[in-house]
């Protein structure tokens, strides 16, 4: 009996997959708020929403580090100038390829949104900066210990409660914004129909370029939270590669027009990740998939969510 | 009312008897020998040109069952690419040669093979995904795409335990000369089979439910079987092309489907079929070709400028930048895309007068304007 219990809990270590899955959705939940605030708005899909993530990423490493041309400044600064350059680019895509296609059908804008992404990914990669690097981690910029905590034997990155900080006060932020600000509400009516709020007054134009900077904004905070030691880098492209399918899911499954949607639904596929990843040796059968359990768990829940409940676990009509 | 009005525009204008003399017909045939020359004298220069020109029409056969899907029937895939690697997967399994030559029959049983069990994945996904409406079947698309390499091209035991599943070519075809003359062939069946939607009364059904869903159905149109059988003449097309493509490589490899070098695939082909026209074949196969050709174009001319060494170190994110200036461009500026410019020339040589105007075949129209897919 006692044997039997040891060798159980050796097997079942619950503690390793909840923590990773946690770190992990909190990623996935923070680029999928900027989806959501967009799809909310434009009804699109934000396909460039990673690479406004990984530009701010590569913006704050350039300050952070300093070059030649770049002036060295303290880390939180960088961090805020790679925001900055978020907001700034999705400024400009908005000025430049949304606007014009404003009033034609949802499927172009989402071509262009990939067009958008390939050439931020282009654009950086002919920037000359160490292309394999990654940002420094706040502790490490503090000049802490890396790991904060140690539950049973597992560690904790300080980096991971920071990604879950942000997230848990950018979709309350975000949430409280829509339900009460002016501009937020002024937001939800242009969605709903362009023309008849600006019957009432509401400048179009000047809505869909506040709804991108924020998007900007959120995909920003993203980035310069995820680009870090280990799994995050400055590559180009790296966070469109590595989260941004894995943040449509968790922004489908949290229902595409919720705020705080996407902060549960980030948090359960990246759980449903990890439990599908974790090691299934005492489940017979499971483990004979080679190495895409994860990816094949989230194609489930996504579609399984599509078909019963097309609107998510939170979402309804905005 | 808009909205009838659109549907009637993709059914086929009345033909007319255009009264070209021998004379005329003459002169567009010394026209076309610039095309031939292209098409079939310029990759006869090396070895390498011929590669290249293989990888093109493969290209032009992806780009064609893009245009089934994007262009007729107005779904969008973000996961072409897996229907590409499962023919060429289901090829190299089929002849699994080891080291000699495939015989005839084999090769053909491979290539219908990787046409067949592409066909029947897309009827598998299509099933699920087309009762998803709108933008989501993107995302359905998207990460089927990616679920698929990444779940089955890397089982050891279809992938040749990751060392690649050699696809000789027959000894007929051995020399790439020969193989480029089949894979044209293989373009070939994929236009015909392009021409035969546009002009059947499938074709016609598909255009009516891209143009508008409910009046479609209102005429009698089968809405999901009309779809289904859009999906599925797509998959079927890119499996061929992925079967073409394993009898190229003489090889399967997972690498070339898996993870960002699938990604990429799969953003080039939506670029392509968009940058070439959506519903224009002449477009989208020339800009498939383009885009196929991107690398060893751009490559020998860094090589000849003194910039190869800055091109090979940033090659990837050059034709990131050529495909997405293009497509941009595209989408704000020139909605019918190549189509459209290479229009006049076309209608030219089926016979037409010469003039710069629209004819009304909008067959492109899913860009072009009107609320075609709605989200």
């Amino acid at each position: 009996m006692d044997v039997l219990a040891t060798s159980f809990s050796s097997q079942i270590n619950l503690l390793t997959p909840l923590i990773s899955g946690i770190a992990n959705g909190a990623a996935y939940g923070l680029l999928g708020l900027g989806l959501v605030l967009l799809y909310k708005s434009n009804r699109i899909f934000n396909f460039a929403q990673g690479e406004f993530a990984t530009i701010a990423a590569v913006v704050a490493y350039v300050f952070d580090r300093g070059t030649g041309w770049v002036p060295k400044v303290p880390y939180f600064l960088a961090l805020a100038l790679g925001i900055l350059a978020a907001v700034l680019v999705a400024i400009a895509t908005e000025r430049l390829v949304i606007r014009p296609l404003f009033n034609r059908p949802r499927v172009v804008l989402v071509v262009a949104t990939v067009g958008v992404a390939l050439f931020l990914i282009g654009l950086e990669g002919m920037l000359p900066y160490p292309q394999t690097a990654s940002l420094r981690t706040i502790s490490d910029a503090l000049h802490v210990q890396a790991y904060v905590t140690q539950v049973n034997g597992v560690v904790v990155l300080d980096q991971d409660i920071a990604k879950l900080i942000a997230l848990a006060v950018l979709a309350v932020l975000a949430f409280v914004f829509f339900r009460y600000t002016p501009t937020g509400t002024a937001i939800l009516a242009v969605s709903q129909d362009a023309t008849a709020a600006r019957v009432v007054g509401i400048s179009v134009e000047r809505i869909s370029m506040t709804t991108w900077a924020i998007a900007g904004f959120l995909g920003g905070v993203a980035g310069v939270l995820l680009a870090v030691p280990p799994a995050g880098s400055v590559t180009p492209g790296s966070i469109t590669g590595l989260t941004l399918t894995v943040a449509f899911s968790a922004a489908v499954l949290g229902g595409m027009t919720s705020l705080p949607g996407a902060f549960v639904g980030g948090l359960l596929i990246g759980l449903i990740e990890a439990f599908a990843n974790a090691d299934h040796s005492y489940v017979p059968g499971l483990n004979s998939l080679p190495t895409a359990q994860a990816e094949v768990a989230v194609a489930v829940v996504l579609l399984a969510i599509l078909l019963v409940r097309p609107r998510g676990l939170l979402g309804q009509e905005a | 009312m808009a909205a009838q009005t659109e549907f009637l525009t993709g059914l086929e204008a009345p033909r007319e008897r255009a009264g070209v003399t021998t004379g005329g017909w003459a002169l567009r045939g010394l026209f076309l020998l610039p095309v031939l020359w292209l098409v079939f004298w310029v990759p006869h220069h090396s070895d390498d040109w011929t590669n290249d020109a293989i990888f093109a029409a493969i290209y032009a056969m992806v780009g064609l069952s893009m245009n089934v899907l994007v262009g007729y029937t107005g779904q969008i895939s973000l996961g072409q690419q897996a229907f590409l690697g499962i023919g060429a997967l289901t090829a190299a399994n089929v002849v699994s040669t080891g080291t000699t030559a495939a015989d005839p029959f084999t090769f053909s049983a491979g290539i219908v093979a990787a046409a067949l069990v592409a066909a029947a994945a897309a009827a598998l996904l299509g099933g699920v995904a087309l009762r998803i409406r709108g933008l989501y079947l993107a995302l359905v698309t998207l990460v089927f795409g990616s679920v698929t390499a990444d779940a089955i091209f890397t089982i050891p035991s279809l992938n040749g335990h990751d060392a690649g599943v050699p696809a000789y070519r027959p000894t007929a075809l051995q020399g790439n000369y020969a193989f480029y003359l089949f894979a044209l062939a293989m373009v070939g069946l994929c236009i015909y089979l392009d021409v035969w939607i546009r002009r059947s009364k499938v074709g016609r059904g598909l255009i009516a439910l891209r143009d508008n869903e409910l009046v479609a159905s209102a005429f009698g149109v089968n809405v999901l079987s009309y779809k289904l059988l859009g999906f599925v003449l797509s998959g079927a097309m890119a499996g061929l092309a992925g079967g073409v493509f394993a009898f190229w490589a003489q090889d399967f490899s997972d690498k070339d489907f898996t993870s960002a070098a699938g990604f990429n695939k799969a953003l080039i082909f939506v670029v392509m079929v968009v940058v070439g026209g959506l519903g224009n074949r002449t477009g989208v196969i020339a800009a498939a070709a383009f885009f196929a050709l991107i690398d060893p174009l751009f490559a020998g001319i860094a090589h000849h400028t003194g910039w190869l060494s800055f091109y090979t170190d940033h090659k990837a994110y050059i034709s990131n930048l050529i495909g997405a200036g293009l497509l941009l461009q595209t989408v704000i500026f020139n909605p019918g895309g190549l189509g459209q410019v290479l229009r006049p020339f076309t209608r030219w040589f089926s016979g037409k007068p010469f003039t710069m105007h629209h004819d009304g075949d909008a067959a492109g129209a899913a860009l072009g304007g009107g609320d075609s897919v709605r989200a």
